[in-house]
């Protein structure tokens, strides 16, 4: 609906005329002598928006305003959906931009482009530093150097209905097969009452290589969590059959047929609705369950372990970065401080559902107890849990959700074999690590 | 006899038609209506239990939908206007005229219409940034008739060529000049077509999303799909804001359709009588 | 950049390709797949928009009490944003919590529940469904407007010769209508075949790619992986395929009522 034909090729020419001269830099005015009088505003943007999250963040942005009353700073909000294509291409036009929410998912992307300035030298001289924990950290990091600064971490736990589990006698299952045959024994077709919260849709990566990494358990190089300590990838491996059949076995006898294309929100509103007794999921969720569902009716444990009693855990989250092209960088780091000290984070992380980025919060009643008492049990752990680094440093990283997905689902539909699968998964990240090494 | 039964079943497949069309915004009423707990409750509850308009009321207060309803009427409906004048004279010069590149101008039309969107959104992107025009209405405005043109030009045209030339020259013969014949005869005549033609553009403006989301910025300007999209978030849809936000977006485009259809039939029959 | 390894990941590597996205995207068996998919998407939600469009312009185009809001409660899906649509029926459909399944099961038409959108049988006419839903309304506009403006002493004529409906409708009203509905039809098939949103929205693409189209498949390229090179690829090729399209359809629909094409 969009744009005239020819309109479209030009611009596309200028855009490519703008790349290859490296001009276009509208907002790269010669930096004005600093003057501590001078009224500086500071161009702020989030990507995990949601309508509760930004009043929360608008609050906190007014908090520091009243403490400097030389910065304004314009917060700017688009939708969830829309956010991470949005913040992409305002980067390219090097729109005015000061700070950042940068993910995981995408740093990398943003780093090779030069978007992202590093932080390391701030970090040196920040008051709060020496409380902010090494994950938070790793999160931030490109080839170990700080990128952002996370405003909470999410891990993966389990949740459950614990009506459901005390009616039948059931305990929260500890490992992959316990997890399959506790969710065998809710499912009843007739009552659309199933075991397992699953999702074949987008996303469904998070748990099939979250399955096959913990079957894989300690063979699995942490620093590069596609392939084994040898070199091999993970899906090269007998356990990797097992860990896909057991996956198999998950989606046929323990989980609604439907959710073969669920995604994130179907996978929880079956959750909520009941429909569902088990979900795999990171705390943010833990708001909406709260919201929807009765107090005493579901619980968390920690994640399931595979057959070596191992599994292995990766923190996720989003945070604070600076544009490399920002004329006020001080002043971005400034804003990024306030938000990431101890305090500031607590609340953040409280309201939003996170796990704070500070080992100081680790005391704090409110995370010592309730649905996060787990996530604290599992760090607590470490050699249970094992913490491993997603691989987003690969430039097929972002391409790979929608491979897996495909392919999951034509395996989950018997048109493929578990062998095949995995020979295609295997011969994918051989190839990403084969363009890596160029 | 037979005839009964045909009538019977015309009216029972005009039935399930019905039901087809609208059931989908009884559920999204019914929806809006509901509390929270009761919007995913299992089994499904057909009419809220306890009825509630507190959706309504946190769409206003949580986010500022009276400020978004403003700014979707108010750059809808220019560049709706701007689009039907610029593309009647269009047409007008396209059904009545024969000039060079007359072909050429109708076929790059309907090229335009080929080009997917989604692609050329980064490239403009960069064009109003360069023109500074980012993170404001005109931006939006300038997009959407830029957009709209080719269509609205190539419908109003087929009208134009409906209309006999004779009734026109009738008028000029009656003293007429051609630009008053254009507007005094040609004009209510088309009216349906007029009509239709502005709902069309102003339907397309008012829910565009996805160049909205990208040229503004500020929440004093955003538009009304664009907050309705916020209510999408990592785990979870607020179904309760959505429909609500819904309802009221639908609302002024039947009211619109009601007002039209009066309009158009009006000046039908106006049409008619003058010429 | 359809000639261009143009990926957002990397932008200091873009480099010029030649032929080499087409190569790539015409030997992904997912693009045929997305290709025939197109054929049947554009071609059963065009034919029953159209044909429910016409009819309900047909209904509206008399005078009746209440015609006004009738009009208005039939039009209200084509004002709705496009992925609004993608989400409200990917709700409706969904075979565990949606309502579809749970009103055919109360109505005793069904006993299983049916995947609308995870059974690759079912798929691709459920998102079918909820386009031929969103456009029936604007063929309705569109050629209610035309029928509006047929002449009355055209029917009067007509009437006085002695037609009936039937051959009223079809010497008369239909040779009138006949630009309006050449026109409509070709610019929507060139937007049902563009047009992503819906499909994103519902499926996006699932299951297993069963029910991508080229569209789809595109965006899909742009949104995961930032992939601009073979996704311009896609767009290049689609735009090859309508030009072909509509130059056959303009000639074997002879039409100077078109354009002196």
């Amino acid at each position: 609906m969009i744009g005239n034909k020819k309109a479209g090729t030009l611009f596309t020419v200028i855009m490519s005329l703008g790349l290859a001269a490296g001009c276009g830099n509208s907002a790269n005015d010669p930096a004005k002598p600093k003057d501590s009088n001078d009224q500086v505003t500071l161009r702020m943007v989030e990507s995990m928006t949601s309508p509760k999250r930004t009043e929360l963040l608008k609050g906190m942005l007014a908090e520091f305003e009243k403490q400097n009353p030389n910065i304004k700073v314009e917060l700017v909000s688009p939708p969830y959906d829309q956010a991470d294509n949005k913040i992409r291409t305002m980067l390219l036009a090097k729109q005015k931009l000061d700070v950042i929410e940068a993910r995981d998912l995408n740093v990398a992307e943003y780093v090779n482009n030069g978007y992202l300035l590093q932080l390391d030298d701030y970090l040196a001289g920040w008051k709060d530093a020496g409380t902010f924990s090494s994950i938070p950290k790793s999160v931030g990091s490109v080839s170990n150097k700080l990128y952002f600064i996370a405003n909470g971490l999410y891990e993966r736990q389990m949740f459950y209905r614990k009506d459901w589990f005390d009616e039948k006698g059931l305990k929260a299952p500890t490992t992959y097969q316990e997890m399959v045959d506790t969710a065998k024994k809710i499912t009843d077709p007739s009552k659309n009452r199933y075991g397992f919260s699953f999702r074949g849709g987008a996303g469904s990566n998070g748990i099939t290589d979250n399955i096959i990494l913990a079957y894989n358990a300690i063979n699995v190089n942490l620093e590069d969590s596609m392939f084994l300590k040898n070199g091999k990838t993970i899906y090269s491996t007998p356990e990797a059959q097992q860990a896909m059949e057991k996956y198999k076995e998950l989606y046929k006898e323990a989980s609604p047929p439907d959710s073969i294309n669920w995604g994130f929100q179907e996978q929880v509103q079956a959750f909520t609705s009941g429909v569902t007794g088990i979900l795999l999921q990171d705390p943010d969720v833990i708001q909406s369950l709260q919201e929807k569902m009765k107090e005493g009716t579901w619980a968390t444990a920690p994640m399931p372990v595979g057959p070596s009693g191992k599994a292995l855990i990766a923190a996720g989250g989003a945070g604070w970065g600076i544009a490399s092209y920002s004329t006020h960088k001080d002043e971005a780091w400034k804003l990024i401080a306030f938000l990431s000290s101890p305090e500031e984070n607590t609340v953040f992380t409280k309201n939003y559902g996170l796990v704070p980025i500070h080992s100081s919060a680790a005391n704090d009643e409110f995370f010592k107890s309730g649905p996060y008492k787990t996530l604290l049990d599992m760090t607590n752990k470490p050699d249970t849990f094992l913490n491993y680094k997603p691989p987003f440093q690969y430039a097929g990283a972002g391409q790979w959700g929608n491979v897996s997905t495909e392919s999951q689902q034509a395996f989950l539909f018997d048109k493929t074999t578990t062998a095949d699968l995995l020979k295609t998964w295997d011969a994918y990240w051989v190839d990403q690590k084969s363009k890596i090494k160029k | 006899m037979r005839l009964s039964i045909l009538g019977i079943g015309k009216k029972i497949s005009l039935l399930l038609y019905l039901v087809f069309m609208i059931f989908p915004l009884y559920w999204i009423v019914v929806t809006s209506l509901k509390p929270q707990d009761e919007i995913f409750s299992y089994p499904i509850k057909y009419w809220p239990v306890h009825l509630t308009f507190q959706n309504y009321v946190s769409i206003f207060k949580i986010s500022k939908f009276h400020i978004y309803i403003a700014n979707s009427l108010l750059i809808a409906t220019l560049s709706a206007l701007i689009v039907l004048a610029i593309s009647l004279l269009g047409a007008y010069v396209l059904a009545r005229f024969q000039f060079r590149g007359h072909k050429q101008v109708l076929i790059s039309f309907f090229l335009t219409q080929m080009l997917p969107g989604f692609i050329s959104l980064a490239p403009l992107y960069l064009l109003m940034s360069h023109l500074h025009l980012i993170n404001t209405r005109v931006s939006l405005i300038v997009m959407y008739t830029v957009s709209l043109i080719p269509f609205s030009t190539i419908i109003l045209r087929g009208f134009f060529q409906r209309i006999p030339v004779s009734l026109e020259e009738a008028a000029t013969i009656d003293g007429c000049t051609r630009f008053s014949a254009l507007w005094r005869i040609i004009i209510p005549v088309m009216l349906p077509g007029i009509g239709s033609t502005f709902i069309f553009a102003f339907i397309q403006n008012w829910n565009e999303l996805f160049t909205a989301v990208m040229f503004v910025d500020d929440e004093s300007l955003k538009t009304l799909p664009v907050a309705m999209n916020s209510f999408v978030m990592k785990f979870d849809i607020d179904w309760g804001a959505m429909s609500a936000g819904t309802v009221l977006s639908v609302f002024p485009t039947v009211f619109l359709f009601i007002l039209a259809q009066k309009f158009i039939v009006q000046g039908l029959t106006q049409g008619a009588e003058k010429g | 950049m359809a000639f261009q390894d143009y990926k957002l990941f990397d932008l200091s590597n873009v480099r010029f390709v030649g032929f080499k996205n087409f190569e790539d995207v015409l030997k992904d068996p997912k693009f045929i797949g997305a290709l025939v998919n197109s054929l049947y998407w554009v071609f059963f939600s065009l034919f029953f928009q159209f044909l429910l469009g016409l009819a309900l312009a047909l209904l509206l185009n008399k005078a009746f009490r209440g015609r006004g809001v009738l009009q208005g409660l039939l039009f209200y899906p084509w004002a709705l944003s496009g992925f609004l649509i993608g989400l409200i029926w990917k709700w409706m459909f969904n075979s565990q919590i949606g309502v579809v399944n749970d009103l055919l099961m109360k109505a005793g038409i069904i006993d299983e529940r049916i995947g609308f959108l995870s059974d690759p049988n079912w798929s691709m006419f459920s998102v079918i469904v909820a386009n031929v839903w969103y456009g029936i309304a604007f063929f309705a506009i569109m050629l209610l407007a035309a029928l509006q403006s047929v002449p009355s002493d055209l029917y009067e004529a007509a009437e006085m010769d002695g037609a009936n409906k039937f051959t009223r409708f079809s010497n008369v009203t239909l040779p009138y209508i006949m630009p309006t509905v050449i026109t409509t039809t070709l610019l929507r098939v060139i937007w049902i075949f563009n047009d992503p949103t819906i499909i994103y929205g519902l499926t996006n693409g699932g299951p297993a790619g069963s029910t991508h189209i080229l569209s789809s498949f595109m965006l899909d390229k742009i949104i995961n992986g930032g992939d601009y090179g073979s996704a311009s690829a896609v767009g290049v090729i689609m735009i090859v395929i309508l030009l072909l399209y509509t130059i056959f359809y303009l000639s074997a629909t002879k039409s100077e009522k078109v354009g002196d094409f």
